[in-house]
């Protein structure tokens, strides 16, 4: 017999009911676009700039850099894990690419060198947490500091810039009148949203995310997809840092350390939940864009750069609160 | 004069009568058994008693007065103390500490806590029940058994003069029982009275100064030491009251078991099993009975490759395995778990992904899951199956017991499964949907497959099974064939006497 | 001491890992030479570690009730901000540290109440809150230093009680007091419970998520006060000078000993952690090994130290 007064003070409290009886994907997701052109309204009303070509273009381009980084990290957490090392992931890949293609090499090198190296960083975050079980904050929060400690000897505090314009082009460039960063995100979202839905490993992502043990005991192999969850995780960041590095046209030791906040609030913006299992790469995107009209309304409105991550934090919260708040879990009473 | 008096005490809940109208005294300085089934409403009673349940009907006298138990602090008050099954201790803190967690001794003027006092005062509570211990010790040094004791020393502390025991033995070796009935003796040459509910007879005739029988929510009897002997007592557990329902299901066909589908030898886990032999032959239902704590799970969970193997041989279907849930279920194993919320199912997913979770490769063995095929055929289970509410992309969460133990039955009726094991797969369910269940289970060993059932309804494996083993403290204790198959003989042996 | 034989005894708990790494890193650093064993450089050692000890005692508190908070360095920025605002506004060292103790204990309170009341996981929470909090100072700055501070703090920072520097014996009354709150008070008690069995406590009838706040409200305490150090260090206050400390103070944490996740707390191994973080660094420094890698050899080491103790732990499931 159990210590039932705790246990049942503990239950889960289904707040939210009329939420649960639907898998509501697109209800959030609607919501999310419902959110998103309202805001879009407000910035342009309160701005004559937002309007502009330019402007809506640079919003796009914006939300599909991040959308890249918060792939991976999308993956994660869906099933059921965390990374806090992405950011820190692209910092080290971006260096380290930016190394190779300034010493003359191919660019294609220095995007392989980006890849293998994420990649492989991600696939040691997912070894720590499958093999040695540390619990993924943890590990991942040492990863973060040994990369960016890499990256900081690395760059020996200088910058690298100026790099071949074909290069650039996959951050800076149009095709049709469109950024090229776009396209990748769209292209990610298709393969991503491909390999979630309409794979089998997709779906035991998802139900690994729902709940592990039950998932292990339907015969799914779950530290193998944890793995490869965070080895993608680690690709993705690197990919990211590529297209970032084409955009920004130059590299430091600093590059990734203010993405960490907006990518996981856009992840959590999107409807993907914390406790994993529920979520998607469209509602990536979505967050992805919410976040970066957030951004864009403050520069337009002439807020302060160093408000920045102020914001970006309380929107974290934000998004956070509503997550668990939105879904009913009360982890603790009493 | 009782130091507590329970007076036709009903307690209900929607569609189930846990108590109807019991009366029990607890005298101090007397070990009060309490001997019932699973569902008997033993555990009902002991939650009126310590203030998590409140009473319907009836009352409650203390010492002679009128109470109302309305809550735990109530109980606390008069004394009553339940020791929990699952510990209260906090496991680096020294036992001094956590014998007076919340209500430690502070210094008058600095308010810091007064480690000599409460060091003196745990060595007297610790002292008054015979226990050695060293205060400074830390329960994480400490086993399941001493930690019982601790917590009994910190209910005394708290003054009970009322100590209601749920299985304390469940989990101890023989020596450490008997380490804890020379502390009860001691409790009741001090004029405690004591509740303990026990499945062990040995422990029932030896230690019991009363014994009360419940069954079905009701008091059968109560006698005293010597009135009865275990049969008896064995008889009124399980005897059914006129007129209560007939079984819930009857078994309609018995064939010819066919090849060996499971085959078990000397199995031994950490997890409790010590030296189990089983076989299960296609076309059988094997029942699997015992007490709460037998090892029955750890078994299914063993051959199922959830938990490890420290020694002894699992054969499916002729050949020996070994790995993980992953490579067992590949071979043609389901195992349908006991705790379906938190082992079965994935509640935040929609049905339709409940029912697909063990079977993915199956449908698609290229990889691609498409939507369409898939939903087809949860539809295609859900019909089977009956499932209600039927549509396929409703969250797991809202459906009701049964129809989610039906999901989770339904995630394995998968092309080439051919060995079921099943977990206390009714327990919780409302009684249609026990008789779909068993009518599903029959028609699968109909077609070939081999069950091994697991329930802790004795009535359940007297009317499905082929044939049962009863097992008790790990092991299996006796293998019981259909004509031997009744539920006096079944808890007979799950609860010592042969 | 004839104490009787018993049954169950107390047993000493095995050393953690971090004596004999602390050992070898200090043997390691005096033997490397350049100039570390000289008096200056220990000195000043004593100097460079007081803040991280301020820091990591409440981060054990936290660390042992399951928790973490990554927002520690940058609501040391912020307080240390808050301070200097005030001094340079002519303010006395009083009011600005009461300002610094007020910001500390908001973002702690807050921290605190997020993670009890609504269960959100610390890392996430003290990840907003880090944001916030660098994100305030920021804009309290204008990402410029704030100086002009006048003598009152560079002189506090320089005193001397008994010889010893006053930084130096405000580390170690931050120590002896969280020590005093860890095993000698209910505070204390809960922590452990917190971390180790929290049913037990509200089986207790205790306010669990009460006391689960107040640990953390403690660590904003803390940085407030540590903010004094900070700033007089340097006599003035840059926003996001301690940025990262948090990642120091936790490693010292982990380090010593203390678990994440059964409320099993040494704050004697997070001090001798202290020490050993400030050891390597300073060693490393002197030979030449930028602070990056001083960071990756820390983080490696993190992953070393949590595999011996989870090794040491499954050793050690079946007790006697």
């Amino acid at each position: 017999m159990t210590s039932s007064h705790a246990a049942a003070a503990r239950a889960r409290v289904p707040l939210a009911h009329w939420r649960h009886h639907f898998a509501s994907e697109n209800a959030a997701l609607a919501l999310r676009v419902a959110l998103i052109l309202l805001m879009a309204l407000l910035l342009a009303l309160s701005s004559d700039a937002f309007l502009s070509t330019a402007n809506v273009l640079n919003v796009l381009r914006q939300a599909s850099l991040m959308f890249l980084l918060a792939t991976g990290l999308t993956l994660v957490i869906l099933c059921g894990g965390f990374d806090l090392s992405v950011a820190a992931n692209l910092t080290l890949s971006a260096c380290l690419a930016a190394g190779v293609i300034k010493s003359g090499a191919s660019p294609w090198l220095g995007v392989a060198t980006a890849l293998a190296c994420s990649t492989l960083a991600g696939a040691l975050n997912g070894l720590a947490i499958t093999l040695l079980r540390l619990p993924a904050f943890l590990a991942t929060y040492a990863m973060l500091w040994i990369l960016q400690g890499l990256a900081f000897h690395y760059m020996g505090g200088q910058e690298i810039y100026g790099f071949p314009p074909a290069f650039r082009a996959l951050g800076t460039g149009f095709l049709l009148g469109v950024p090229v960063p776009v396209y990748l995100m769209a292209a990610v979202l298709v393969a991503g949203t491909l390999f979630t839905r309409s794979t089998n490993v997709g779906q035991e992502i998802y139900a690994i995310g729902a709940n592990p043990e039950a998932a292990r005991l339907s015969g799914i192999p779950v530290r193998r997809r944890q793995l490869l969850v965070y080895a993608l995780s680690g690709l993705m960041s690197g990919l990211a840092a590529v297209v970032y590095l084409a955009r920004v046209n130059a590299a430091d030791s600093g590059m990734g350390e203010p993405l960490l906040l907006p990518v996981i609030a856009a992840v959590l913006i999107g409807g993907t939940s914390l406790f994993g299992g529920v979520g998607s790469l469209l509602g990536t995107v979505l967050g992805a864009i919410i976040l970066a009209l957030v951004i864009n309304g403050m520069n337009l409105l002439d807020i302060k750069a160093q408000w920045q991550p102020l914001i970006v934090g309380v929107v974290l919260l934000a998004a956070v609160l509503v997550d668990v708040v939105g879904r009913g879990h009360r982890e603790r009473i009493g | 004069m009782p130091l507590l008096a329970l007076r036709s005490v009903s307690k209900s809940f929607p569609g189930v009568r846990a108590l109807e109208d019991v009366s029990l005294d607890l005298h101090g300085g007397e070990v009060h058994m309490l001997l019932g089934e699973n569902g008997a409403g033993k555990s009902s009673l002991i939650k009126v008693l310590y203030g998590a349940y409140r009473a319907d009907a009836g009352t409650i006298l203390h010492e002679g007065h009128l109470v109302d138990i309305k809550r735990p602090a109530d109980a606390r008050r008069m004394g009553i103390a339940v020791i929990f099954q699952e510990f209260s201790l906090v496991p680096f803190l020294d036992l001094a500490h956590n014998i007076f967690l919340g209500r430690e001794p502070r210094h008058r003027v600095t308010r810091l806590i007064d480690h000599a006092r409460m060091h003196r005062e745990a060595r007297a509570a610790l002292d008054s029940l015979g226990l050695d211990y060293d205060t400074r010790a830390l329960p994480v040094h400490l086993g399941i058994a001493r930690q019982q004791m601790v917590e009994i020393a910190k209910a005394l502390s708290q003054n009970a003069r009322i100590l209601v025991m749920d299985e304390p033995t469940a989990a101890l070796s023989d020596r450490e029982a008997d380490a804890l009935f020379a502390v009860i003796r001691r409790l009741r040459a001090d004029g405690v009275a004591i509740l303990y509910i026990s499945h062990r007879m040995k422990e029932v005739l030896e230690l019991g100064d009363r014994v009360t029988v419940l069954r079905d929510g009701r008091r059968v009897a109560t006698m005293l030491r010597g009135e009865a002997s275990a049969n008896e007592l064995i008889a009124m557990m399980v005897g059914r009251a006129a007129g209560a329902a007939g079984a819930v299901y009857q078994r309609r066909h018995f064939g010819e078991p066919g090849a060996t589908a499971l085959e078990v030898r000397g199995l031994c886990t950490a997890s409790g099993v010590n030296g189990v032999d089983l076989v299960v032959r296609a076309g059988e239902i094997v029942g699997l009975s015992g007490l709460v704590g037998a090892g029955r799970t750890e078994v299914a969970r063993a051959v199922f490759g959830a938990d490890p193997i420290t020694a002894g041989e699992v054969k499916l279907f002729g050949a020996p395995v070994h790995g993980g849930p992953d490579r067992v279920a590949s071979r043609g194993v389901a195992l349908i778990p006991e705790n379906r919320k938190q082992e079965g199912l994935a509640l935040k997913r929609s049905t339709q992904d409940n029912l697909l979770a063990a079977s993915l490769w199956k449908q698609f063995p290229r990889g691609w899951y498409r939507a369409r095929p898939a939903r087809r055929h949860a539809r295609a289970l859900i019909e089977r199956l009956r499932v209600t509410p039927g549509e396929p992309r409703r969250l797991a969460s809202v459906l009701s017991g049964g129809n989610q133990q039906k999901v989770v039955i339904g995630k394995w009726l998968v092309a080439g499964c051919r060995l079921f094991m099943f977990d206390e797969p009714t327990r919780g369910i409302d009684i249609g949907a026990k008789g779909e269940i068993f009518a599903l289970i029959e028609d699968l060993v109909k077609r070939g497959a081999a069950v091994l059932l697991i329930s802790s309804e004795l009535s359940e494996i007297v009317h499905v099974c082929d044939r049962a083993y009863v097992m008790r403290t790990g092991r299996i204790v006796g293998e019981l064939a259909r004509h031997d198959l009744s539920e006096e003989n079944l808890l007979r042996l799950a609860m010592h006497e042969t | 001491m004839n104490a009787p034989a018993r049954s169950v005894t107390y047993r000493t708990r095995p050393l953690p890992a971090i004596v004999p790494i602390g050992l070898f890193v200090v043997v390691g650093a005096v033997l490397a030479g350049h100039g570390f064993a000289s008096e200056r450089n220990i000195a000043n050692l004593g100097l460079q570690a007081s803040i991280l000890l301020m820091l990591a005692m409440p981060m054990t508190l936290i660390i042992m009730s399951e928790g973490l908070d990554l927002s520690a360095g940058a609501v040391l920025s912020l307080c240390s901000v808050v301070m200097a605002m005030m001094l340079a506004g002519g303010h006395g060292l009083v009011a600005a540290l009461a300002a610094s103790l007020g910001v500390g204990l908001a973002f702690g309170l807050a921290n605190g109440g997020l993670v009890s009341l609504l269960g959100l996981p610390p890392f996430v929470v003290t990840l907003g809150t880090l944001g916030i909090a660098q994100g305030a100072a920021l804009v309290l700055t204008e990402g410029n230093a704030v100086s002009g501070l006048g003598p009152g703090i560079s002189a506090l920072y320089a005193d001397h009680i008994a010889g010893i520097p006053l930084p130096v014996i405000i580390a170690l009354a931050t120590w002896l007091v969280t020590h005093v709150l860890l095993y000698h008070t209910r505070f204390g008690a809960y922590v452990f419970a917190i971390g180790g069995n929290r049913d037990a406590l509200v089986l207790a009838g205790v306010r669990a998520s009460a006391w689960h706040i107040a640990i953390y409200a403690y660590g904003g305490l803390v940085s407030g006060v540590a903010a004094l150090l900070l700033t007089g260090r340097m006599n003035a206050a840059h926003p996001t000078v301690a940025i990262g400390m948090e990642f120091d103070a936790i490693a010292a944490v982990v380090l010593g000993g203390t678990s994440f996740e059964r409320g099993d707390g040494r704050l004697l191994g997070t001090v001798l952690g202290v020490a050993t973080i400030t050891v390597l660094r300073n060693a490393l420094d002197l030979l030449g090994i930028e602070s990056s890698l001083q960071v990756v050899s820390i983080g490696v080491l993190i992953l070393v130290v949590i595999m011996i103790d989870s090794a040491r732990r499954t050793w050690r499931v079946h007790p006697a």
